[in-house]
């Protein structure tokens, strides 16, 4: 029984942490319509951030902070500077961003080497439920990523921006008409999308440590995730994502990870070919 | 109305006759072939084996070349029928003893396509039109889960490959790397180059750049727009798979990075650099890269991949056409009676 809760215990969290990468995916896929292939790379570059200011000597959880900032930022000047000439065609923008990604991911890679730099939690130790030990910093990614999943929604849906956001997806050309600078909307979109992935590494860098392909582990993973959620609204990556990643850790208790791992993906494929819409097709929130 | 039909009807022939008078796509063809063909009259022998190698990777070129150059199919998995194929063959030579290339060439063009035809097939056929994104996410996670599986599977070597395959044999003549198996490669190139060459310019080859160009008007013409695909999807896979067990044979062993995501982008780097929808682009954008790559990689080893990155960037950005089109003008890239690839709506559907 207790070996069941742990087990559950593990699934959830790193169900999380695929929610966690994949919502600044989906947010840019849905209300952009592009596939951004430099996302992993934002994620490693938040882990970068967050190693950055603790060799420093500076508290980690200072650089968790630091890094949905630093990344969110470097994200807005990519997207004025770069992504925003890829938005004609989707394939163009698919191969474009990889390329961005490559080069941030080889400069890392430069940087550090083939190491596997760690990261400590800024929360050590464990929480007991009487036999059982469940580790507190995954408990406090699933409480975070909880929390950034309601801020998402909430900034979507209940305030101007969001509703900005919402109108330039709709209806580019009538809402650059009613007033709304839809370029400067699509920058602040990317950087938000950029933000949450740099978040994302801060948070799992101490689970995973920093290593060059950080970013391009989660790559393949999420944009299957997105696919399979539906894309076009905010609830459809997230249950991609929920589905996505408890597959993903529930399988390799029950077969071989490999084949776990692998099945996940077909599973996937399958899945999106019979139901291209996706689990949710509603468009919007 | 009818006036207008009539006019485009008697413009379109036209637009081609005026492409065949200008003729320097087979000047950059002969050029190729020729320096192809002295080329290790001049090389050191070390220099020889590494263009053999070029070569076979030209031959992959031209099999993504062909689903995303001419039929706007984004493979992002190319690799898992090169890959593929190269394994195949190698547990031929080593379980069964296989060699003679009267049967592991074929036998690797048969893998390719039989992959193709079930990834193809599974991808692009089917009651819904499958987008754009979906097949090349489909492709590149075809690819990503080969590379898993032969990682993970001890028959096939796991991290480390197979190692040591056999030579290719004819009769009792071992093809070992060198000026015999580089000639042996660019025959096979060239010829597979004659026959893509003329399937692009029958009307098959008109159908597929329509495809690419307006997915929707050709379907209106009455094509059937995904058996089209799924075609020129299988033929290309057959290509990777003939190049892929080529290579096999001449690296003497494979490994899982073959069948993934780093050779399926790379493949895909060769022919937007060169120019995509030209056949010589893909041969032309391989060769440059690998020669820059062979190049920089003794003293410039770390930055090369960046380098990469930015050119790919660049190339996107500025020169969607690639390399060729520096040389060769719009009209006369093959196929090509509108829009350059990469603007527009190219590929969407």
């Amino acid at each position: 029984m207790d070996n069941l809760f742990v087990a559950l215990f593990e699934i959830l969290s790193f169900g999380a942490i695929v929610v966690l990468v994949v919502l600044g995916l989906g947010i840019i896929a849905s209300m952009m319509g592009i596939f951004n292939f430099a996302q992993g790379e934002f994620v490693l570059l938040g882990a970068y951030v967050t190693y950055i200011v603790y060799s420093a000597g500076l508290p980690v959880w200072l650089g968790m902070l630091a890094a949905p900032f630093v990344v969110g930022a470097l994200g807005f000047v990519l997207e004025r500077s770069i992504v925003r000439r890829f938005y004609a065609a989707p394939v163009v923008a698919m191969l474009g961003t990889y390329a961005l990604g490559l080069i941030i991911r080889e400069i890392v890679r430069g940087l550090i080497g083939g190491l596997y730099l760690s990261v400590p939690e800024p929360l050590g130790g464990s929480v007991s439920i009487g036999t059982m030990h469940f580790s507190t910093w995954r408990l406090v990614i699933i409480l975070i990523t909880a929390l950034v999943m309601i801020g998402s929604y909430l900034l979507l849906a209940r305030t101007a921006f969001g509703l900005r956001i919402r109108a330039s997806l709709e209806n580019p050309a009538l809402a650059r008409a009613s007033g709304i600078s839809t370029n400067a909307i699509y920058g602040a979109t990317f950087a938000f999308g950029a933000a949450l992935a740099g978040l994302a590494g801060a948070l799992i860098v101490p689970v995973f440590s920093l290593f060059a392909d950080l970013g391009l582990r989660f790559l393949i993973q999420g944009f299957v995730a997105v696919m399979v959620g539906g894309v076009g609204s905010f609830a459809g990556p997230v249950a991609g994502a929920g589905v996505i990643g408890t597959l993903a850790a529930a399988l390799p208790w029950i077969i071989p990870p490999v084949i776990a791992d692998v099945l996940v993906f077909v599973l996937a494929i399958i899945f999106i070919k019979f139901r291209p819409q996706g689990l949710i097709s509603t468009k919007g929130i | 109305m009818t006036e207008t039909t009539q006019t485009t009807a008697l413009r379109i022939p036209l637009r081609v006759s005026r492409s065949r008078q200008l003729q320097v796509l087979p000047i950059i063809e002969i050029v190729v072939l020729v320096i192809g063909a002295l080329l290790p009259l001049v090389l050191k022998d070390y220099l020889t084996v590494y263009a053999t190698r070029v070569l076979i990777l030209c031959l992959f070129a031209l099999s993504f070349d062909l689903v995303w150059g001419y039929a706007g199919i984004m493979s992002f998995g190319q690799a898992v029928f090169f890959g593929t194929a190269g394994y195949g063959v190698a547990l031929l030579a080593r379980d069964l003893g296989v060699t003679s290339i009267l049967l592991v060439l074929p036998a690797g063009l048969l893998i390719g396509l039989a992959f193709a035809l079930l990834l193809g097939g599974f991808l692009l056929l089917g009651r819904h039109p499958s987008s754009v994104i979906f097949v090349s996410l489909g492709t590149l996670t075809g690819s990503y889960a080969a590379d898993r599986v032969a990682r993970g599977w001890y028959y096939l070597g796991g991290q480390n490959g197979i190692p040591s395959i056999p030579p290719m044999s004819l009769g009792s003549y071992d093809i070992t790397e060198g000026p015999v198996y580089y000639y042996l490669a660019l025959g096979i190139l060239v010829l597979v180059y004659l026959l893509c060459r003329f399937l692009v310019r029958s009307q098959f080859g008109l159908a597929l750049a329509g495809l690419r160009e307006n997915e929707q008007r050709i379907a209106f013409f009455g094509y059937q727009v995904q058996r089209l695909k799924a075609i020129i999807f299988s033929f290309a896979g057959a290509i990777a798979g003939l190049a892929g067990s080529l290579y096999a044979f001449h690296e003497g062993f494979v490994w899982p990075n073959m069948l993934g995501v780093v050779m399926s982008t790379q493949v895909v780097l060769y022919v937007l650099f060169g120019g995509s929808g030209t056949l010589i682009g893909a041969v032309i954008g391989t060769v440059a890269i690998e020669a820059v790559s062979f190049w920089l990689s003794n003293s410039y080893q770390d930055i090369w991949p960046i380098i990469l990155g930015a050119l790919l960037l660049l190339v996107i950005l500025f020169r969607p056409a690639g390399l060729i089109s520096l040389i060769l003008s719009e009209r006369e890239r093959v196929g090509n009676f509108g829009r350059p690839p990469g603007k527009g709506d190219h590929g969407s559907s």
